[in-house]
């Protein structure tokens, strides 16, 4: 494998992680956008616009576009998270050309007034699509309060009435704001022609105003709710299960102890194989446990995701809690280190093999840090982190500590 | 693109299926046996999703933690799952890990503990995953499409179903797995970085000596009705259609996928162009080929709110309508793209592929070649599917509407 960067005059970044025998070519534009960078009157703005990316430019329609990628043979989509949207196809490599190009216009949208309307319509059904859903809304109310004050407490969806407010005015002023040349990555993994990867840029973006990149605003209280613990409900009479969601402060996305906080994820809470699964999981006592670690530019946190039998939700998570509190008094064990990064270990070498998985790692990393890391980079990390590590994470964010909850489900009304 | 595949049958019946990919460093194994739900029998649904559970749950030396955290040990990525058909166990990991792996998985199948101390938590967890899927209400609309559509027990939910989970034992579970679990039917199906030779010497010593048993036969009974309203409590309505398709092993289901991709395959397919895009009714809409051995369904999706969703429905509907007579080349051309890139992009999953060819042997008895499936991609026209649209029409629609209302559907049953 070999990465390549060239900068446009612009300032649009081009990179590629080049594998010569590979099938297939991945395209993305990442761009350093998302719910973060909105405000309460452009709440929902970042994925709204990712929809309205598709429905054309000034001398494409949408309906051009989408036969477009489907007669490329695309797997063509995009989301919007936090930080950023990305916009991704995956094709033969004799397509390349195409799928750069489609994409690269589409950067360029046309944001017309009725196509604004129609899928306005279209996000309102997404938004009730997900409240249908486990965890019922439990996921975005736990980080609202998880980060109080904070830009990453805004949800990426939005809300049916902060959707419905949004002007086509407003969000043309954003894209105009965020989507400027140096604010954009556009990244290709796989059996990739760099030369005309970045003529093909020059010709398509090139011509881009260079605006300088918008500001993100990070502010220094980017932390969880000081010293106190706070739990709050979400009622559905009807659901099956009580879902809960916690989450406790983290090494942030500059940290470089967050790798070792994704192997103690991986220890205590991954889906097969871990503590939690093997106390609740594994016993029948609970539907789903786990442990993630996420992080963002300037805060991290652990999430601890619980789905279980209504009545016995307060026991499930004392018990959870007693397991964080037995880790973070006894440590964890060299047997379970070495498993758990063995499993990430495979995990790294079967998504390497994928130019569309690749793509994603190699994109987001750019687009946050500025920085490459290949497989072997990736693999070098995993084998470095030890006892000592692990132990630190432990003694620096204690997972019994603070932590924001909300239950959703039948039982939350009553267990407050 | 150059293609190698490998096969061979052990005298017992056991199957294997190999392909070699290039330049990947991942092996991927998987184990499937015909012990799938369809041989539940009356009053056990979920019978067969229970005994994989308990197959994992110790073997051979190992107690039911020791078969975990080796698999994880080594790196591998195990998977195991019940379908209609089969109890599939799977693995994918660096290929140096696969003469580990391998006994593993034969003490799963071969050597199941099954031990009664373990029952109560194996059945609780079956009991929670069932109760997880009564809060997914797309996967509970297409469940109960699949229960009007298929003759029973085809259609039969593999999950299960509570109240007969509830009243299994561990006894039921001994003599499911003794009956089921059995050589005859057994596809091993092995992809990415392999060594044939020295797979097939492996699999022989790990399962040569396993004694056949008789197949298990499946009476199949009737239909159930053709429309069921499922009441959930949701603010969106979920509608999924169903009507009869060829099953895959016959040559016309390439005709009938290549209809329904037209209808509902793509993001420039009919019904996401008009119910979504020209409408703004629904976030998803879709439709597709679902195929069992015998029995295959083309299948229609969508959920939208409840206000939406009688013209979410017949839309859908009037697209369905519409498509006989009006296809055109340039729709099957962007088909045609899309299952050719698809089939090229799954060479890069070792995962992916040892799925692939054992279910192509499950359906035909061989591994059709890359280049024998784009040949017959290649074949089709616009004039070989509308003369297949032409002589099967769509009838005896199945119709599930999920959410706090029933849709009107009469129309839809004279579809």
């Amino acid at each position: 494998m070999q990465f390549r960067h060239e900068r446009l005059a612009n300032g649009l970044d081009v990179i590629a992680e080049i594998s010569p025998g590979a099938l297939s070519t991945s395209v993305g534009f990442f761009v350093r956008t998302g719910a973060r960078d909105e405000s309460d009157s452009l709440w929902g703005a970042s994925h709204f616009l990712e929809h309205m990316v598709f429905k054309g430019t000034h001398d494409l329609s949408a309906d051009e576009i989408n036969r477009r990628f489907d007669w490329m043979g695309a797997a063509a989509n995009a989301f919007t998270s936090e930080e950023d949207t990305v916009y991704h196809a995956a094709v033969l490599p004799d397509q390349q050309e195409q799928a750069v190009s489609l994409l690269a216009r589409m950067m360029r949208p046309a944001l017309r007034d009725e196509d604004f309307r129609t899928e306005k319509l279209v996000i309102l059904e997404e938004i009730r699509m997900y409240d249908d859903q486990p965890p019922f809304g439990a996921d975005d109310r736990c980080r609202a309060a998880f980060f109080g004050g904070h830009p990453l407490a805004r949800s990426v969806l939005g809300t049916v009435d902060s959707v419905t407010a949004l002007t086509v005015e407003a969000m043309r002023d954003y894209h105009r704001r965020r989507y400027a040349p140096g604010n954009i990555v556009l990244a290709c993994t796989g059996a990739v022609d760099f030369d005309a990867l970045v003529e093909s840029a020059r010709r398509h973006c090139g011509e881009w105003d260079p605006l300088p990149p918008p500001d993100r605003a990070v502010p220094p209280t980017a932390r969880p709710p000081g010293g106190r613990s706070t739990v709050e409900a979400i009622t559905r009479p009807a659901a099956a299960l009580e879902y809960a969601v916690r989450m406790s402060a983290g090494p942030d996305g500059a940290d470089d102890d967050r790798f070792p906080a994704k192997v103690l994820a991986v220890i205590l809470g991954d889906d097969s194989g871990s503590r939690l699964y093997w106390s609740l999981v594994d016993s029948g006592d609970a539907e789903h446990a786990s442990l993630h670690h996420h992080d963002f530019l300037d805060a991290g946190l652990f999430a601890t995701q619980l789905s279980c039998d209504a009545s016995d939700v307060e026991a499930m998570l004392a018990r959870i809690v007693d397991l964080y509190v037995e880790v973070g008094r006894r440590g964890v064990a060299a047997a379970e280190l070495e498993q758990a990064r063995n499993k990430l270990a495979g995990r790294v070498v079967l998504a390497g093999e994928r130019p569309r998985r690749r793509l994603f790692g190699v994109g987001l990393e750019w687009a946050r840090a500025g920085r490459y890391r290949s497989v072997a980079d990736d693999l070098a990390i995993v084998e470095g982190i030890d006892l000592d590590d692990v132990h630190r994470v432990l003694a620096r964010w204690p997972l019994h500590g603070p932590s924001t909850t909300v239950l959703a489900g039948p039982h939350a009304a009553a267990s407050l | 693109m150059k293609q190698t595949l490998f096969s061979a049958t052990l005298d017992n019946g056991v199957v294997l299926v190999g392909e070699e990919l290039p330049g990947l460093e991942s092996v991927a194994v998987a184990f499937h046996t015909p012990a799938g739900a369809v041989h539940d029998g009356p009053e056990r649904c979920g019978l067969a999703t229970l005994s994989g559970e308990m197959m994992l749950r110790g073997a051979g030396d190992r107690s039911s933690r020791e078969v975990v955290e080796t698999l994880e040990g080594a790196g591998v990525q195990w998977s195991q799952a019940v379908s209609t058909s089969h109890a599939s166990f799977a693995g994918a990991m660096v290929a140096r890990q696969l003469p580990a792996a391998l006994p593993i998985y034969a003490d799963m199948l071969r050597r199941p503990r099954l031990e009664a101390a373990e029952f109560a938590n194996a059945r609780q967890m079956v009991l929670q995953n069932l109760a997880g899927t009564e809060d997914d209400p797309s996967h509970r609309a297409m469940s109960a499409l699949r229960q009007l559509h298929y003759p029973a027990p085809w259609g039969m939910p593999s999950e299960g179903i509570s109240t007969q989970v509830e009243a299994l034992g561990v006894e039921a579970v001994r003599e499911f797995v003794a009956h089921n679990v059995r050589p005859g039917g057994t596809i091993i199906s092995i992809a990415g970085r392999i060594d044939w030779p020295d797979f097939v010497a492996r699999a022989e010593s790990l399962f040569g000596d396993w004694s056949p048993g008789a197949a298990t036969a499946v009476p199949t009974g009737p239909r159930g009705p053709r429309f069921r309203h499922v009441p959930h409590d949701s603010q969106q309505t979920h509608i999924a259609l169903a009507w009869s398709a060829p099953p895959y092993r016959s040559d016309e289901s390439y005709e009938a996928s290549a209809a329904l991709a037209i209808l509902g395959g793509g993001t420039s397919a009919r019904l996401f162009t008009e119910v979504r895009e020209r409408r703004g009714l629904c976030y998803s809409v879709s439709a597709g080929y679902q195929t069992l051995r015998d029995h295959a369904a083309a299948v229609c999706y969508s959920g939208t709110s409840a206000a939406r969703a009688q013209e979410t429905l017949d839309v859908m509907l009037g697209e369905i309508g519409r498509l006989p007579g009006t296809l055109t080349a340039e729709e099957l051309d962007r088909v045609k793209a899309r299952a050719k890139s698809g089939l090229v992009m799954q060479q890069e999953s070792s995962a992916s592929r040892a799925n692939a060819i054992a279910r192509q042997w499950y359906h035909l008895g061989k591994v059709r070649t890359l280049a024998d499936e784009l040949a017959r991609y290649d074949s089709i026209t616009v004039d070989s599917i509308e003369a297949w649209l032409a002589a099967n029409p769509v009838r005896d629609m199945s119709v599930v509407s999920l959410g706090r209302e029933p849709l009107e559907v009469t129309h839809a049953v004279s579809a």
